[in-house]
């Protein structure tokens, strides 16, 4: 270490100090400092900034102009979709009400054939009730005079003499 | 013992002619713009950007890996600092922004990457950026274009960034002086700011290359000396991880520069709002 030190020590003295000090170098690197910094400015501003920016700047409209695309796309597909739901809820309901109507209609039908044919057998049975009343009265009328002969001959046969009329009448009650 | 080599951690920041031209003569001043090893340096870094760029920038809808890289590296300026910090009005000023944080990024790259070629007389690169002549003329730069954009924008209302409000007469006028330090000591500080990096982070990996070497060659010698490569081994280990932080910190150097930059644009952009 100790010959190190030493041999740091002896070879700066040449210079003194540091290298940067050296102002006979700062005219020449500052002009070319100068110099460079114009070209690569120009540079930038001629080609190299409005190169990417431009490429960002078109990438991010192209993205937001897809995405907007794609969202009308979409819009339009969910209007088709809400038209063709309505649409679709509109022939439901006519179709309803022409099931509804026939049906409807059906039933008027059956209803009025139905009063039709229960006025007829409505008739029908009073007609049949007026002839059986006939039938019975002119039955019970002649059950009257049957039962006033019988009597009349059941009390011949048991009494031996034949009731008059008005006691065959009494005795009916 | 063997022949030890100099340490030296200055001798990597020494200038020599490549390229002899002859000197302009500027009304009795002599210019000499022969090409030295740091313009030559710098005139590679120049190049080596805009052939990155001229190659990469291809405005492709869809990128691939090399335009990605181009377009990330425009919009740390665009998209991390002047968007949020001017807004839309500092759009005029990207490219000068750009144009400072390549350069500046390249030629701090350049000198930690390349570096290990830079072994037994052989030169791959040269530290500009640890050049106090070039980091000045770039903070100078800046510095003049920022104040006198906001002359032309302003007029003379620009000097009202150094009258702070509600301090009344007498301490107005004090903090005008105050102000005025604080506002024209920024090109010295953005000048040290990058020339202090980059140097310091050279000289101590210069010196642990030397130490490597040096006490690799002084174990030779047998012995206890032998203990030597001890040190020879950490010494190179250091190296590793001091490129690693001189790779942070050539970024981060160059990120600062054009942030600043930035910061100083804002003030004469929005000069006015909110001030």
């Amino acid at each position: 270490m100790a010959t190190e030190t030493s041999a740091s020590t002896e070879a700066p003295a040449a210079s003194g100090g540091l290298p940067q000090f050296d102002f006979q170098w700062w005219p020449g690197q500052i002009a070319w400092v100068l110099v460079i910094f114009v070209v690569l400015l120009a540079f930038m501003r001629l080609f190299a900034v409005p190169k990417l920016g431009g490429t960002i700047a078109a990438r991010e409209a192209k993205i937001s102009g897809d995405v907007a695309q794609a969202r009308a796309l979409k819009e339009e597909a969910d209007a088709q979709a809400e038209a063709a739901a309505a649409e679709r809820a509109q022939a439901r309901a006519a179709a309803q009400k022409l099931a509804g109507d026939a049906r409807k209609a059906a039933r008027a039908g059956i209803d009025q054939a139905l009063a039709v044919e229960e006025a007829r057998l409505a008739e029908a049975a009073a007609t049949a009730d007026a002839t059986i009343n006939a039938a019975r009265d002119r039955a019970m009328a002649n059950v009257a005079g049957i039962a006033r002969d019988t009597a009349s001959a059941i009390v011949a046969k048991l009494t031996g003499k034949a009731a008059s009329a008005a006691e065959l009448a009494q005795a009916k009650g | 013992m063997a022949q030890q080599p100099a340490i030296d951690p200055m001798h990597q920041f020494l200038i020599h002619k490549i390229v002899e031209i002859p000197p302009v003569n500027l009304g009795g001043f002599m210019l000499d713009l022969s090409i030295t090893n740091s313009i030559l340096t710098l005139i590679i870094g120049a190049g080596v950007v805009m052939a990155f760029l001229a190659l990469t920038a291809r405005g492709q809808i869809v990128p691939n890996r090399a335009q990605a890289a181009a377009e990330a590296l425009y919009g740390i300026i665009d998209t991390t600092l002047v968007t949020p910090i001017i807004g839309p009005g500092g759009r005029p000023y990207i490219p000068f922004i750009f144009t400072l944080f390549m350069l500046i990024l390249t030629l701090n790259l350049m000198s930690v990457v390349l570096a290990l070629g830079n072994i037994g007389g052989l030169e791959w690169t040269f530290t500009v950026t640890a050049q106090l002549a070039v980091t000045a003329t770039l903070a100078v730069i800046t510095f003049f274009s920022v104040f006198i954009l906001g002359f032309i924008k302003h007029g003379p209302k620009f000097l009202g960034i150094f009258w702070v409000p509600g301090m009344g007469v007498i301490g107005g006028i004090l903090m005008v002086f105050i102000e005025m330090i604080s506002y024209f000591v920024r090109p010295v500080t953005l000048a040290m700011r990058l020339f202090g990096n980059m140097l310091g982070g050279h000289v101590v990996m210069s010196l642990f290359g030397s130490f490597v070497v040096g006490l690799g060659i002084f174990a030779l010698s047998g012995g206890l000396a032998t203990l030597g490569w001890l040190g020879s081994g950490l010494s190179l280990t250091m190296i590793v991880a001091l490129t690693g932080l001189e790779l942070v910190v050539a970024i981060l150097q160059a990120f600062v520069f054009a942030a600043l930059t930035t910061v100083y644009l804002n003030e004469v952009v929005n000069f006015g709002h909110g001030h």
